[in-house]
């Protein structure tokens, strides 16, 4: 495990990703995450939040680039160095809990060694030890036959199955941080809580900071204490989740929660984002885009 | 809704069973065992009414919406649709009341030809069924869920998931059907779509007088969508009621797990206790 001598674990400064025309997919994003904090990136589909964890692991869609900015993880500098020291840097710090458990499993190999095997490779952890650790985790995730399953294959489990057991992969080796990338979307409510509580336990044993997708408000307000709140790949609002359920600043934030079903207000009828406010939005991201070109020309 | 008064029901269920073989479990000889999916129930789908129906993945609730609209042969019971039992009838008995009884899909992406043009999408169920099928008859369609004419000449791919939704709910209204089952058509979208596309359906339904079982693992849009709400457990009823009396006073423990799962927008440090 690497000695936290660092403030912060992770910052991201002025990141901007953008396709092969130019268009941008993030503009000017910073944020920074601190030992043993869960932080929300929230947004609509579209708005960028998964491509700022992708980003940071290195996993970003092969058209995508990053054109500008900083991505500093455990006070290393990962734009700074040679693709192979970034890949290794990053596999030893960092962990990705991804949306799809059956995407993410190899269909064809054991679930045993698709969690022991980093262990020993990326850590150097003994095979004994590895073994060990997988066991141990899998049993912190309420699997109940951790060797049986340990033997089985991805198709053999159930979705929520599938789920506990990347996040006790992810948690395996103790990382720093974990992105967290909509880890609940596919499944059922009572579930989602399970899977919600056991990333919080975990998180707050290991002291591993979260950055944690959602487009739920609701996931937000259980999960986080920092919510970065984004549309179209600009950040909204960068706040303590207290201050943005108490007093959100953004008339964006104070939208998404308006427009998530809650039993507050029965007799408010659904309030979706108002078109205006959309495309007041896109109107500024315009003008920073013009401005954006401009300075760079 | 329109009337306060209690209304004849528009599909009666009575004494449903309905099993699956399991191929799981299926010996080398002879036929498989049977899962039973729904286990013996009865309910009652009010007319004008919008009835939620809830339930855990396995609950059987997507079998139920798919009984109820004949998609599924129900292995014994009574469905009663304005009084006649439509459980066992075969095909050619249930073409004339296929229109009546529509349904729009969770995933509007595999349930629109890709192929195909907004228009035709929603005109060729209307031809089938003589309800006209010209483009404007589709635009008609497309006006009343909040899309643009242009959109008739757009493909689904060109769509977000909200305007696909949106879509579907076009093709089944524009046949002036008397049920619809919704199965679970907001979960794929975002909270800002979601609200507009439950909005709409509230609207419609309420503008066309339509009956809607809407299908559902999120119990916060039920209460904000729903009048009266059916729980389910492996294949059982374990509540149901008007959806104030149920999410005030749930009867069963399965009630009141699936309301303290949903995360609300609030803040709240004893959630995960």
């Amino acid at each position: 495990m690497t000695v936290a001598t660092h403030k912060t674990t992770l910052d991201v400064i002025n990141l901007n990703i953008a396709l092969p025309n130019g268009v941008r997919i993030l503009r000017d994003v910073s944020l920074s995450l601190e030992p043993g904090e869960v932080r929300a990136l929230v947004g609509e589909s579209g708005a960028g939040k998964s491509m700022i964890g992708k980003s940071v692991l290195g996993i970003l869609p092969p058209s995508l680039r990053v054109t500008e900015g900083e991505i500093i993880l455990e006070g290393q500098h990962l734009n700074a160095m040679s693709p192979s020291t970034r890949r290794t840097t990053v596999a030893k710090t960092a962990a990705l809990i991804p949306q799809d458990p059956l995407t993410a499993l190899n269909p064809v190999r054991k679930i045993g060694p698709q969690i022991v095997d980093p262990l020993i490779r990326i850590h150097g952890w003994s095979a004994d030890k590895a073994r060990a650790r997988a066991l141990d985790l899998l049993d912190r995730v309420h699997i109940r036959a951790p060797e049986r399953v340990m033997n089985s294959y991805p198709h053999e489990l159930s979705g929520g199955m599938r789920q506990r057991i990347l996040i006790a992969a992810a948690f395996a080796p103790s990382p720093r941080l974990i992105v967290a990338d909509e880890p609940t979307t596919a499944l059922d409510v009572t579930v989602q809580k399970q899977i919600l509580r056991l990333i919080r336990e975990l998180q707050q044993e290991t002291g591993t900071a979260v950055l944690f997708v959602t487009h739920d408000m609701g996931v937000v307000a259980k999960i986080s204490q920092k919510v970065t709140v984004l549309f179209a790949g600009k950040v909204m609002e960068d706040a303590t989740t207290k201050a943005v359920f108490t007093d959100p600043q953004h008339p964006y934030t104070r939208a998404l929660i308006a427009a998530t079903p809650s039993y507050a207000d029965l007799e408010r009828p659904f309030s979706p984002v108002p078109a205006s406010l959309i495309s007041d939005l896109h109107q500024q991201i315009a003008q920073d885009d013009a401005l954006y070109k401009g300075a760079r020309r | 809704m329109t009337s306060t008064n209690t209304t004849a029901p528009l599909i009666s269920v009575r004494n449903l069973r309905l099993s699956f073989p399991d191929r799981a479990h299926k010996s080398l000889i002879g036929a498989a065992p049977r899962i039973e999916v729904l286990k013996g129930f009865s309910i009652d789908i009010p007319d004008g009414k919008i009835t939620g129906i809830v339930g855990e993945s396995g609950s059987g609730k997507s079998t139920l919406g798919r009984v109820l609209v004949r998609l599924l042969e129900p292995d014994s019971g009574e469905v009663l649709f304005d009084g006649t039992d439509i459980a066992h009838l075969d095909e050619g008995a249930l073409r004339p009341l296929r229109r009546d009884l529509q349904m729009i899909f969770q995933d509007p992406m595999s349930s629109l030809n890709p192929r195909h043009k907004v228009w035709r999408i929603i005109a060729q169920p209307m031809k089938r069924y003589g309800r006209g099928g010209s483009k404007s008859d589709a635009i008609a369609a497309l006006t009343k869920v909040g899309l643009p004419a242009a959109f008739a000449d757009r493909y689904p791919h060109e769509l977000s998931g909200g305007q696909r939704q949106r879509v579907g709910i076009a093709r089944a209204i524009a046949l002036e059907p008397r049920f619809i089952l919704a199965d679970e058509i907001v979960s794929g979208l975002d909270v800002s779509s979601q609200a507009q596309v439950l909005a709409l359906l509230k609207d419609l339904a309420r503008d066309m007088g339509l009956t809607v079982a809407f299908i559902s693992h999120d119990l916060s849009v039920i209460r904000h969508l729903c009048d009266e709400v059916i729980v389910l457990n492996h294949g059982e009823i374990v509540d149901q009621g008007p959806v104030a009396e149920v999410f005030d006073a749930p009867k069963s423990d399965i009630t009141k797990a699936l309301l303290g799962a949903i995360p609300l927008p609030e803040l709240d440090d004893n959630w995960f206790d």
